[in-house]
């Protein structure tokens, strides 16, 4: 299927479940509180953007904060289990562990250790983003394939060198993926941070949406939190592009 | 010892857990020689190329490269593979350089050199070609530019037509033979292939089986360059029935 067609393709399938949508509830009546129709929805989105807006400034701003910090320390914790043998074996059941507890489990204790604020948000989106994202670079960083680094070293190839050109190299594409599965993980972890405690964020609007019976407003933030995803998946779909062109043509194949 | 020796083993040994893999091998590789190893399966002719390499240390026994003991990777030598292990997020000239850029030297001083190897090797119009674009038969061929970029003292190649098919294989030989024809580099090369060792190579070292030592060291005196008129040589023929005779009898 070429691109058009897709596209397409795509457009009509939504276009065919919100007219349904929309039948269905007027059809049977459903109260709006229970399950607004898309056109309220749509209404409420306008009516609302300016607040929308302000509320999904906050949130984004402490996911990727947050993203960022899993980023760096991710690739860094990444490193020391690549090349601090000893480390590997105290890093990694720590993180098994670790990644055993449910973070959202904890966050209400980080509402009572860092307060009302955003540091908690951006804490819970640090914490939900870091794991994939060192997985992967850890990955990345270790699976190549061993006939490059020994022949990279009769070249008189450095430790630093073939870093630089063999292994960060190798692993930009796993840092890649992991960023696509981090960052709606970052999001969940700064809207639960919001649900939990504070008055910003559009977590917050949902709540104040719910709390008020006023369901359009919820789903309108759902519209709103939907765009910021795409724009963050977006991002790292371009990066790929730019930077890590040969493996899009070798997907292709 | 000869002076002018790139390579002498002297008895080498090599354990592994308790397995002696190979025991008391001594060979030695002058300047502009191409030397053939062949032997049986898991006579531990790659373990062979990885001490002379010093990427493994024997257990036992001295390698010297160019008179001095070889007691970690050499800085001068380069290797090919069975499989051609190039970097898929670099272009084919990239490839041919990365040998250069592991020394820490510019790219850009080695381009033309680069440009030159992958012509002479057949790769024309396939320079800005990303690896997964070439058949496995050009894929091998970048391995072996990016071997000979900075014009080793020692080249050693690891069985490296082994993952090809047969009409493939016997031509990288010739085009093999072309190219060490115009660089002449030292080499060492391992293979299955009774024709292919006595195609290419001017000593043919037969190993034994496990535990691996050199069992014959047999002369190809056969004129260059060889082509597919040399497989119709009596002498050829006796040649590989020598060959033959020497890894299968123990």
């Amino acid at each position: 299927m070429n691109r058009v067609t897709k596209w397409s393709a795509t457009c009509a399938s939504a276009g065919i479940i919100l007219v349904a949508w929309e039948t269905l509830v007027r059809r049977f009546e459903v109260p709006e509180y229970l399950l607004p129709p898309p056109s309220a929805i749509w209404q409420k989105f306008w009516q609302t953007l300016s607040v929308q807006l302000e509320e999904i400034a906050f949130t984004a701003a402490t996911t990727l904060t947050g993203l960022l910090a899993a980023l760096v320390v991710g690739v860094l914790l990444a490193l020391v289990v690549t090349y601090v043998e000893p480390l590997r074996s105290i890093v990694l059941p720590a993180f098994a562990a670790f990644n055993g507890i449910p973070k959202i489990a904890i966050a209400p204790l980080l509402v009572t250790w860092f307060g009302l604020g955003a540091e908690p948000k951006i804490l819970l989106a640090f914490l939900l983003g870091l794991f994939p994202i060192f997985v992967n670079a850890a990955t990345g960083l270790s699976e190549i394939e061993p006939d490059v680094i020994d022949l990279a070293r009769l070249s008189g190839g450095t430790e630093f060198r073939i870093f630089r050109k063999v292994r960060l190299m190798n692993a930009l594409p796993y840092i890649a993926d992991a960023m696509k599965v981090a960052f709606p993980l970052a999001l969940v972890g700064a809207i639960v941070g919001e649900f939990i405690g504070g008055n910003r964020g559009i977590g917050q609007l949902i709540l104040s949406g719910q709390f008020n019976l006023d369901t359009p407003l919820v789903f309108a933030c759902l519209v709103t939190i939907t765009v910021f995803t795409s724009v963050g998946i977006g991002a790292v779909a371009v990066f790929e592009r730019v930077f890590l062109g040969w493996r899009l043509s070798q997907r292709r194949r | 010892m000869t002076e002018a020796a790139v390579v002498s083993a002297d008895a080498v040994g090599m354990r592994f857990g308790g397995q002696q893999a190979i025991d008391n091998l001594s060979f030695e590789v002058h300047d502009g020689e191409f030397v053939a190893i062949v032997g049986p399966s898991g006579c531990g002719k790659s373990t062979t190329l990885r001490i002379v390499s010093g990427l493994a240390t024997a257990t036992s026994g001295t390698v010297r490269a160019h008179g001095s003991e070889v007691m970690r990777p050499l800085q001068d030598a380069a290797m090919v593979f069975q499989a051609p292990v190039l970097l898929p997020w670099r272009r084919t000239v990239e490839n041919i350089l990365l040998t250069a850029e592991m020394r820490g030297e510019p790219a850009a001083a080695h381009r033309e050199r680069a440009g030159k190897l992958a012509r002479l090797a057949g790769l024309e119009g396939f320079e800005r070609h990303y690896p997964h674009e070439l058949s496995g038969g050009m894929q091998q061929r970048v391995s072996i530019c990016r071997a000979l970029l900075l014009d080793p003292s020692l080249l050693l190649m690891d069985e490296p037509f082994g993952a090809l098919d047969v009409m493939t294989r016997e031509k990288m030989g010739f085009e093999l033979q072309r190219i060490w024809t115009a660089t002449r580099n030292t080499v060492l090369f391992v293979t299955h292939s009774i024709s292919e060792a006595i195609l290419l190579s001017d000593r043919i070292l037969v190993m034994s089986p496990r535990p691996g030592r050199i069992k014959t060291d047999i002369p190809v005196a056969l004129e260059r360059p060889r082509s597919v008129e040399t497989l119709k040589d009596p002498r050829f023929g006796e040649l590989a029935v020598t060959v033959r005779e020497q890894i299968e009898t123990t």
